[in-house]
């Protein structure tokens, strides 16, 4: 049974329309997962909007899906108020709270629809909108099982993890990698070797079909970013190469790239994951493109 | 389908795929987006993309025959709506690669490329 994955919205921090950000695309996380009938959706950046959009018109009679946050800054939530699912009484939303006792998911998507930010409140929605916990960083839903991973980011965020049928799909954005590098030295010293990361981080995205990985900087532009949460492209690709992960979607490209540094951030990643002599498929994660896995 | 009497500044033929009548609303100074055949049998050769769907395909039923034995017969589709033309892999034997990647279906835009096989087509926006 195939796997699909749509990207709805690949841009980091802030959505960026415009002609210089045409082909990766301007709006904010939200890649769209289906297995085996399960429809399951990371994060709800302003691309969500967008797949409110086309659920509206694939599936009329209603919509069952399953909602998960990375975590709850804004150009991961902003969608949400326009999702045109849940304004429908036939709508079913199931939103997964990550952090053990804390419901910062519901809180925070009935916050930003208080009406200083939002003229309708999460009250009005027609949706039937639930909440459900991980328990144990694991769960299964409509037969696919789901795991949670902890990520270096500020506020803490989760990488999500999801197997059905023997394929294997990772969504792991907003995560600082290069701040856990094993050996920080070592990647000061020698910017082209393998930047070695934690085994629990790696046995998480290992065998991988697809790891969709914050790539957000270059090199070059890390250090200035540092404490910011997010990774180096090369860093990730570092993280694929050594997870055995089979593509990779560099992904939450920055809002300062025009597509053409994008181009070249992605050039890079292929050239460093062959100079590690690894058969990694490398591509920038763009709006609108979709893969059967 | 209509073989122009327009070569566009190309050597060989330019096909026009979809009915006459949808030459209507793009005016003399405007283009229709359209592909153009760069590597494969037949090529070089530009198919102005006109109707609202159109197959790519080995079989000489469909819009754009290309014959090539790495194609399926009914290989991929373009799906145009407005201005925007959308590639789908009509679940192929060999895939379709955008620029390098293999992709389900993904929206076109100016300069992209598209592998089937020994195929290397280019995709051009109208306008």
């Amino acid at each position: 049974m195939p796997a699909y994955v749509r990207f709805w919205g690949t841009r980091g921090s802030i959505p960026t329309p415009g002609h210089q950000t045409r082909r990766y695309g301007g709006n904010t996380s939200c890649v769209e997962l289906r297995m085996d009938g399960a429809l399951l959706v990371c994060d709800g950046g302003t691309g969500l909007r967008e797949l409110g959009l086309d659920l509206r018109r694939r599936m009329p009679e209603g919509v069952e899906a399953h909602l998960f946050f990375s975590h709850m800054h804004w150009d991961h939530i902003q969608g949400f108020p326009f999702f045109v699912p849940a304004y429908s009484p036939e709508s079913r939303l199931h939103v997964y709270e990550t952090v053990p006792g804390d419901n910062r998911v519901q809180r925070l998507l009935h916050g930003q629809m208080k009406s200083e930010y939002f003229p309708v409140s999460f009250s009005e929605l027609g949706a039937t909108i639930d909440a459900r916990h991980f328990s144990q960083d694991e769960l299964w839903v409509q037969g696919v099982r789901v795991r949670c991973f902890e990520q270096p980011h500020p506020g803490r965020s989760f990488a999500f993890s999801f197997e059905h049928d023997g394929k294997k799909i990772v969504y792991a954005t907003d995560s600082e990698l290069d701040s856990c590098v094993c050996d920080p030295v070592l990647r000061e010293r020698e910017p082209e070797a393998l930047r070695r990361l934690p085994p629990d981080l790696v046995g998480f995205i290992e065998g991988a079909d697809l790891l969709i990985a914050d790539g957000q900087y270059t090199d070059t532009e890390y250090p200035a970013k540092r404490g910011w949460g997010h990774a180096s492209a090369a860093t990730a690709v570092d993280l694929a190469v050594q997870a055995g992960v089979r593509q990779c979607a560099i992904f939450h490209h920055d809002p300062m790239h025009s597509d053409e540094v994008v181009e070249e951030k992605i050039q890079a990643c292929r050239a460093r994951a062959a100079a590690h002599g690894s058969e990694l498929i490398v591509f920038g994660a763009r709006e609108g493109v979709e893969l059967k896995l | 389908m209509l073989v122009s009497e327009d070569r566009f500044g190309f050597d060989s033929d330019s096909t026009l795929v979809g009915e006459p009548g949808a030459l209507t609303g793009w005016g003399p100074a405007r283009r229709p987006p359209r592909l153009e055949l760069l590597q494969g049998p037949g090529a070089p050769r530009e198919f102005n993309l006109l109707a609202e769907e159109i197959v790519i395909g080995r079989s000489s039923q469909v819009e754009i025959c290309i014959e090539s034995q790495l194609m399926s017969r009914r290989h991929a589709a373009l799906r145009r709506s407005g201005p925007d033309v959308r590639l789908v892999d009509l679940e192929s034997a060999n895939g379709v690669y955008l620029n390098g990647v293999r992709v389900h279906s993904a929206g076109l835009l100016e300069g992209d490329t598209i592998q089937i096989g020994d195929v290397l087509l280019v995709y051009r926006e109208g306008g």
